[in-house]
């Protein structure tokens, strides 16, 4: 038996931390699907404030509105982090003045340190798929909501030159947010890169 | 003709006469010399001992000396009592020379360091220094002291009273990279982290797919003159089996976590097997026994030459044996990482140092010989080096003395000189001379 991959999403006092509830069935879907690592068929959530957040060093962060940790929860991602963590944060506004992304890059600040951009060569982009212009753009960053902008580049706070923060202005919480089985209407499935975030977080 | 063997003569009775004289003057040197008392039996201090054997190889050594030591004599006195016994002399000691021993170990990490093995009697407190400074006193129990320090200026010193022990590390070890072979899960990432964390040079091969791996480093093939160590994560190591068992046997460290023991070809250089999964006795990590939290595969059935390193519940959860010239060390657990990430405040650290410390107890050790700066093996080990060059101690003897004889060896040397006199008088006479 080798240990299960769990995904893990985070929970949060404030804001909506479960806007995303397909997600983590289609990411796991697609880490069985092209990958041989054990993964467990059904993702957890867990609360950030609870000390459980240290079973899952996989977690995954999203939402539309506000986020304002509490004590607890900004001690307990400090720790999640230096510990050697991987959380995946995703603004699901694809939106650089949105709510979401002001409130949750400035609690990253607060909390860690400031994310800086993550070059398009680095290589989360190539742990599995090969991804040659940095990461893939989302059908949804120019459907008139949010921004309308293309993000060129994600960003990060990096650890002993590994990520330990990754943050996303792309909304792949809505582009991922659909029924694994409809991924046979897409002509390139387009959950790839998450295998790629996973892959890189377990092996990095 | 008869002038010429006068002249002879007359040379002759010159030359008695001038013998005579001489002999008589020696006589008489020897006589106005002054006189020492010969040691039939020297009871002399260590102080003293310089002097002692100065006195000794110039004016004849006694039938026995013996010499009380309260402090360890030099090495050169030492071994001159030694030559002082080889050629005759009866040399016995006594004393209350403390025993204390002191050794220098490498340590076997990246972050080098040493440790010092203080061996002594029980109770005794020894003060423990370096080159530059004192380092700590150790209270020694019966399996005497030990001080790991993270650098040392050589050589290390410990005292106990006037008993002085020092060393220096015979080598220096040279850490090696370490090879992770595993599936790509947490497991694998957290033991490639501790042992970065510790130091340790790690490449990897995880695997994420069938004949698809991720590689960390320069992963190259399995060999002794790459690696110092290999760790099998746990079955993903299957393909290279026969070329793991050859890496043990030719010196390498084997470390098996997990399931690996199982895989079949490694089950020949295991400690023992593995048995059914023990779920984890405790949900919470303690600082005192953190590895209750954690479920493992037992090492059954050991093997006879399988020494346990670690006991939980009357089952063997590490075990380690020698395959070779190298160490296999079978790691029953496979969820280690939760140690390091809910562990509390300890845990990082603790689960860190015992991954690098298992890696290092596996790991072939490469030696590098050093040049000994001036300190004599001896000096690490000051009574027992007493004891090697003078056999254990004795009860003292009383010193006694006799004075050499005054006349005994010289009588011929009056009679040599009247008998020249005499000599020469007569040929003197008989040729009518005066």
């Amino acid at each position: 038996m080798v240990s299960e991959f769990v995904f893990a999403t985070v929970q949060y006092d404030s804001g909506d931390w479960d806007s995303a509830p397909l997600v983590p069935a289609n990411i796991i879907d697609a880490v069985a699907r092209y990958t041989s690592i054990p993964v467990r068929p059904s993702g957890v959530n867990v609360p950030l404030a609870s000390p459980e957040i240290f079973g899952y060093p996989f977690a995954y962060l999203t939402g539309h509105l506000p986020v304002r940790f509490s004590e607890q929860e900004r001690a307990n991602l400090r720790e999640f982090v230096e510990r050697g963590g991987f959380l995946f944060i995703d603004d699901h506004n694809h939106d650089i003045d949105g709510a979401f992304h002001k409130t949750a890059t400035e609690e990253i600040a607060r909390t860690i340190e400031p994310l800086r951009e993550l070059p398009n060569d680095h290589p989360l982009y190539r742990a599995f798929f090969t991804f040659e212009d940095g990461p893939p753009t989302t059908s949804h960053e120019l459907n008139g909501w949010g921004d309308n902008l293309v993000h060129e580049h994600l960003l990060a706070v990096e650890r002993a030159d590994r990520i330990a923060v990754l943050y996303s202005n792309k909304d792949y919480s809505s582009e991922w947010s659909y029924h694994p089985d409809n991924k046979r209407f897409l002509s390139l499935d387009n959950t790839r890169f998450g295998v790629n975030i996973v892959v890189y977080a377990l092996t990095h | 003709m008869r002038l010429r063997t006068n002249e002879w003569r007359r040379r002759a009775e010159l030359t008695c006469r001038l013998a005579a004289f001489a002999l008589l003057g020696w006589a008489l040197f020897l006589s106005l010399r002054p006189v020492r008392e010969l040691a039939l039996n020297a009871l002399v201090a260590a102080e003293e001992l310089p002097e002692s054997l100065r006195r000794w190889a110039i004016g004849g050594a006694p039938d026995s000396v013996h010499v009380r030591l309260d402090s360890v004599p030099d090495a050169a006195w030492r071994d001159w009592l030694v030559a002082l016994r080889r050629a005759g002399t009866a040399v016995g000691w006594s004393g209350t020379l403390a025993p204390l021993a002191i050794a220098v170990e490498p340590v076997n990490a990246p972050a080098g360091g040493a440790q010092l093995l203080i061996a002594g009697a029980v109770g005794d407190s020894v003060a423990v220094r370096d080159a530059i400074g004192p380092l700590d006193t150790l209270r020694l129990s019966g399996a005497g002291g030990a001080l790991r320090v993270s650098a040392l200026a050589e050589p290390a010193q410990a005292t106990l009273g006037p008993v002085r022990a020092l060393a220096v590390s015979g080598d220096s070890l040279v850490p090696g990279a370490v090879l992770v072979l595993g599936t790509a899960g947490w497991e694998a990432r957290y033991v490639i982290a501790a042992l970065e964390e510790s130091g340790w040079r790690v490449d990897a091969r995880l695997t994420i797919g069938p004949g698809i791996s991720v590689r960390r480093g320069v992963p190259g093939t399995v060999d002794t003159a790459r690696y110092v160590a290999v760790i099998a994560i746990d079955s993903a190591g299957a393909g290279e089996s026969r070329r793991l068992v050859s890496f043990a046997r030719a010196g390498g460290g084997l470390v098996l976590s997990g399931i690996a023991a199982a895989l079949p070809a490694l089950r020949e250089v295991a400690p023992g097997q593995s048995g059914a999964r023990v779920q984890p006795a405790v949900v919470a990590f303690t600082a005192e026994a953190p590895r209750r939290a954690l479920g493992f595969f037992p090492v059954s059935r050991p093997r006879r030459d399988a020494v346990a390193l670690e006991m939980r519940a009357g089952v063997t959860a590490v075990a380690a044996r020698r395959e070779g010239l190298g160490r296999v060390v079978q790691v029953g657990y496979d969820e280690s990482w939760r140690w390091r990430m809910q562990g509390g405040e300890r845990g990082m650290e603790a689960h860190r140092q015992w991954w690098s410390s298992l890696v290092a107890g596996a790991a072939l050790k490469r030696a590098t010989q050093r040049d000994l700066p001036g300190i004599e093996i001896a000096a690490a080990a000051p009574r027992v080096a007493v004891v090697a060059a003078l056999g254990d101690a004795v009860p003292p003897l009383q010193a006694t003395t006799r004075l050499p004889g005054r006349t005994g060896p010289h009588w011929w040397i009056l009679v040599a000189s009247v008998l020249l006199l005499l000599l020469e008088w007569t040929s003197r006479r008989l040729r009518g001379a005066r």
